[in-house]
């Protein structure tokens, strides 16, 4: 932890990240304290009206809903399912990846090909064709289905970290005191390899963030009237013109959010790879 | 001191990390004269290889250098890059420890050492080529066209070594600096490239700057010989009369700790020092050695300088014998050995023609050919051999890591040719394997409770957590550690530190065999000392047998009751101790004792030149493997037939065609 803070401290970028990532976390969490609007109000004398007049701080949408209370509202359905994403995309991976690798022979040759085919559709298209479907966007599904797009990549990285433990003696050891395979997995080299699936986990969560507001941009994400950033660009999009406000200021949020999460990880991922 | 081609003066480098501020090199100063050899000796964490570096101004980001570095009067910390570029591999020469991570793996050999030869002397192709060629003829490399085509990982890791050091007297540099060349080689190798860095110092007037924490290596290439501990010089002087009665009482003890000279378990317990070298802040005063000191007093606190004692010899103190501080030498009695059961008759384990076959791609490698051997109960069998010979698998597969692929192993009559997933928890506590690395092997997220309990959880009856506790604490205090280690991980305690704790885990669950492969390689020779003595009473005390795997034979002299050598997965040679000690048979293992490193500069042996390559490992050979490199080769018949064991008195055989020849 203390190494954590010293290298904050030479690394005001990373200073700058985690702050804004706070941030909107904060403002989350306090949403109905921070606007007196509700995302789904609609005051039809008040259309478009322009950032900062008639007390609305960012302006108004073309049904007189306020921005700012969109946003803020906005910012807790996409962080709830990015989190949850990142979390079960994390935990699905390493799970397929650690008994792959462990494991080895036909099992990894399996899980290999397995991955291989996931990996030939790009998660966007998988998720929206899925979603498509289904015809259903709930936080649940969406979470569900962009984490099962995600698990390529989070296993085959959690699979080549366990590789390079797996070579160790302490894992020799173990088994020569007659150790399940379970424990060994997930007791022995598990704590070992925390530091790169962490990085990873970081790295997914901003992946999930891009992903969902792409999802609600293409009208698979999340439903209206849920408050979703990348719904709300597309939906003002034939307003443009008259109320550019009204898709800069979503675009601003989706960018600030990936770009704080992104120094955010690679700031991790330099703590990690230093203390090893 | 102006005939000294190379001078330090007053060094000082001291690097900044995120623990603070330490210093690796602290007010060093130093002259290497024309032609002169200077071995610079010391543990690892000493600062010798940052002192190294530091001559070629070549230090990490975060150091910091002061002090002169002057060659041939020049101060070469003050120089640009393009000065140093000329003095760099061209006057003063580098080889370093790994020859295979110095060597560009992506370059033919010839053109990694004809640039050289381009860059620094501006030579033409065909003579940068020419020069090549004879630098390689020089190190009695056989063939040298055929090397300068090759790759680096086509040739061993011996002519890996020696390629480095032509590239390095390639432009007939004034001084060469050798950081511990040869640590990463077999011993017989080693003994031939020192040989030849001897001779080729003398053939090329070079001056000589050699890093080594071996006391052997150095003995056999410097004339003077400078002790080092933490970052300062402690002694220097010329070797003979250093090694005869060392003023430091650091020299005397790294002196006194090492196995040698054929100390056995019977006759002494091996001298040790305690506590471990440790980072120095960088604003530490006083005695580098005092907190490890057995001659400590309280002006050891004040820097006391290095002091002329006596012609040409320095030290920083004059204690080394001094008689107001008594030593703790009543420690150097030996333990009593326990009387063994002399009507033992049933081995604790045999090993019956094991063989293990590895697949490799399409081919197979032999890495035991048909190995028999006995261990009887309470004794410790050596087995000693070089890199490849097949030691550590024999380790492994009694251990049960895998299986043997033909042979059968008995411990206590029951079968036990098997792996660890087929065989009995009884087996599996019975038979306790410790590793080289206590790094790797013990899990670096777990705390040391974590680590000592877990065998017992698993293997033994102990439910109670109190009682677990309670062996635990008595397991630690048996190997000199603490209860306060208890919750510390393995990362916070030196290696000497961690061994013990794998040696504690392995003891926890009471096994009449103790598999030990190479536990003492990775430490430093005080470290490795107390490791030794602990291992030695451990064994007296519980009457376990050990198998007790190493390449270093003073180490095997020392602990084993019966030594077996081993060549190309085959034996060649078993016996007690002293008989194979003292009457070896075998080609290969009187090489062996040939090649072992002396610190003693009285006794010189001559070395056997066994350079050879070792046979293929994917081929199975139908003579005797050790015939491509023998000294002693009979004729023919050694190629083509396997010889015929010979078997003497005391359970002492070999596999050799000459029956009697070697006295």
């Amino acid at each position: 932890m203390s190494y954590f803070v010293f290298q904050l401290k030479r690394n005001p970028l990373a200073i700058i990240g985690i702050a804004i990532l706070l941030l909107w976390i904060i403002i989350a969490i306090f949403a109905p304290v921070i606007t007196q609007y509700t995302y789904t109000e609609m005051q039809p004398e008040k259309q478009l009206v322009a950032p900062g007049e008639a007390n609305h701080l960012l302006g108004t949408d073309e049904l007189g809903r306020d921005l700012f209370a969109r946003i803020v509202y906005g910012s807790r359905s996409i962080l709830t399912v990015a989190l949850l994403t990142s979390l079960l995309s994390t935990i699905l991976g390493v799970l397929f990846g650690f008994t792959a690798g462990y494991f080895g022979g036909r099992v990894d040759a399996l899980f290999l090909r397995a991955m291989d085919i996931l990996m030939a559709i790009p998660p966007l298209v998988l998720s929206m064709v899925v979603l498509g479907i289904l015809g259903d966007s709930s936080i649940g599904s969406l979470t569900l289905i962009v984490s099962i797009a995600f698990i390529p990549a989070t296993a085959r990285v959690s699979r080549g970290v366990l590789l390079g433990e797996k070579e160790l003696e302490y894992v020799s050891s173990a088994r020569l005191r007659g150790e399940n395979h379970l424990y060994i997995m997930f007791v022995e080299i598990l704590p070992n390899t925390v530091g790169p699936i962490i990085v990873e986990a970081t790295a997914r969560f901003a992946y999930s963030i891009m992903m969902v507001a792409s999802l609600g941009f293409l009208g698979v994400g999340l439903q209206p009237p849920t408050p979703d950033w990348g719904m709300m660009v597309i939906e003002n999009k034939p307003v443009i013109t008259e109320a550019p406000w009204a898709v800069l200021f979503p675009s601003l949020a989706i960018a600030s959010l990936v770009i704080a999460i992104s120094i955010f990880s690679d700031f991790i991922s330099k703590v990690f790879t230093h203390e090893q | 001191m102006n005939n000294n081609i190379l001078e330090i003066d007053d060094l000082h480098v001291s690097f900044n990390t995120f623990e603070g501020d330490f210093t690796a090199v602290n007010g060093i100063s130093l002259g290497i004269k024309h032609n002169e050899s200077i071995g610079i000796i010391g543990e690892s964490g000493c600062g010798k290889s940052t002192l190294s570096f530091a001559i070629m101004n070549y230090v990490a980001k975060n150091a910091t250098v002061h002090g002169e570095i002057r060659f041939k009067g020049e101060d070469m910390l003050s120089m640009n890059d393009h000065q140093l570029r000329s003095i760099r591999g061209n006057r003063i020469a580098m080889v370093y420890q790994n020859p295979y991570s110095s060597l560009n793996p992506a370059r033919t050999i010839g053109f990694q050492l004809d640039e050289v030869g381009i860059f620094h002397q501006n030579l033409s192709k065909a003579e940068a080529k020419e020069a090549s060629l004879e630098a390689l003829t020089m190190l009695n490399i056989a063939d040298p066209e055929g090397v300068v085509s090759r790759y680096p990982h086509q040739v061993s890791g011996g002519i890996q070594q020696r390629i480095c050091i032509a590239m390095a007297i390639l432009c007939r540099p004034d001084v060469m600096i050798l950081d511990e060349p040869t640590t990463a080689l077999d011993v017989t190798t080693e003994a031939v490239i020192l040989d030849s860095i001897s001779k080729l110092r003398k053939q090329l007037n070079m001056s000589m700057m050699y890093i080594s924490h071996d006391m052997g290596v150095i003995n056999k290439v410097a004339d003077t010989i400078v002790v080092m501990y933490n970052g300062e010089i402690v002694e220097s002087g010329p070797k003979v009369e250093l090694f005869d009665s060392p003023l430091h009482p650091y020299t005397r003890s790294l002196i006194n700790c090492l196995p040698r000279g054929g100390v056995v378990k019977e006759k002494a317990r091996l001298h040790t020092i305690k506590g471990y070298v440790r980072k120095r802040g960088a604003h530490e005063t006083g005695c580098p050695f005092r907190e490890r000191c057995e001659k400590y007093t309280p002006t050891c606190e004040e820097r006391y300088y290095m002091r002329e004692i006596s012609d040409k010899r320095y030290a920083s103190c004059d204690r080394a014998y001094a008689t107001d501080v008594p030593s703790s030498d009543d420690k150097k009695k030996p333990i009593e050995i326990k009387e063994k059961p002399s009507d033992v008759t049933k081995p604790l384990l045999t090993l019956h023609n094991i063989h293990k076959y590895y697949p490799n791609g399409k081919k197979r490698v032999y890495a035991v050919n048909g190995v028999d051997v006995e261990i009887p109960p309470s004794s410790v069998l050596g087995i000693v051999g070089e890199s490849g010979c097949g030691k550590s698998t024999i380790g492994h597969m009694i251990s049960g890591l895998y299986p043997p692929t033909h042979g059968e192993m008995l411990f206590k009559d029951q079968n036990i040719s098997i792996a660890w997933n087929k065989r009995s928890h009884d087996v599996l506590k019975e038979i306790q394997l410790i590793f080289q690395n206590p790094g790797r092997s013990l899990n670096p997220s777990h705390t040391v409770e974590q680590l000592i309990s877990r065998p017992m959880k698993v293997l033994s009856t102990f439910t109670n957590k109190e009682q677990r506790t309670q062996e635990i604490e008595r397991v630690l205090k048996r190997v000199d550690l603490g209860k306060e280690y208890l919750s510390k991980k393995p990362q916070q305690l030196s290696g000497g530190e961690q061994q013990r704790v794998a040696l504690a885990r392995a003891l926890i669950t009471h096994p009449s065999l103790l598999v030990c492969d190479e536990v003492t390689s990775a430490l430093d020779v005080s470290v490795q000392a107390s490791v030794l003595n602990l291992l030695h009473e451990l064994q007296s005390e519980t009457g376990s047998s050990y198998v007790f795997i190493s390449h270093d034979l003073h180490v095997i002299n020392y602990l084993s009751d019966y030594i077996l050598v081993l060549y190309s997965g085959k034996v060649c040679e078993h016996g007690l101790r002293d008989d194979v000690m003292n009457n070896p048979k075998h080609p290969y293992t009187e090489a062996l004792l040939s090649a072992r490193g002396e610190v003693d500069p009285k006794v010189k042996r001559q070395v056997i030149d066994i350079s050879g390559e070792l046979p293929d490992p994917t081929k199975q050979g139908v003579g005797c493997p050790f015939a491509s490199r023998c000294h002693k080769k009979v004729g023919p018949i050694c190629d083509t037939e396997y010889p015929a064991t010979v078997v003497l008195d005391g359970g002492h055989y070999y596999n050799c065609h000459i029956k009697e020849a070697v006295k």
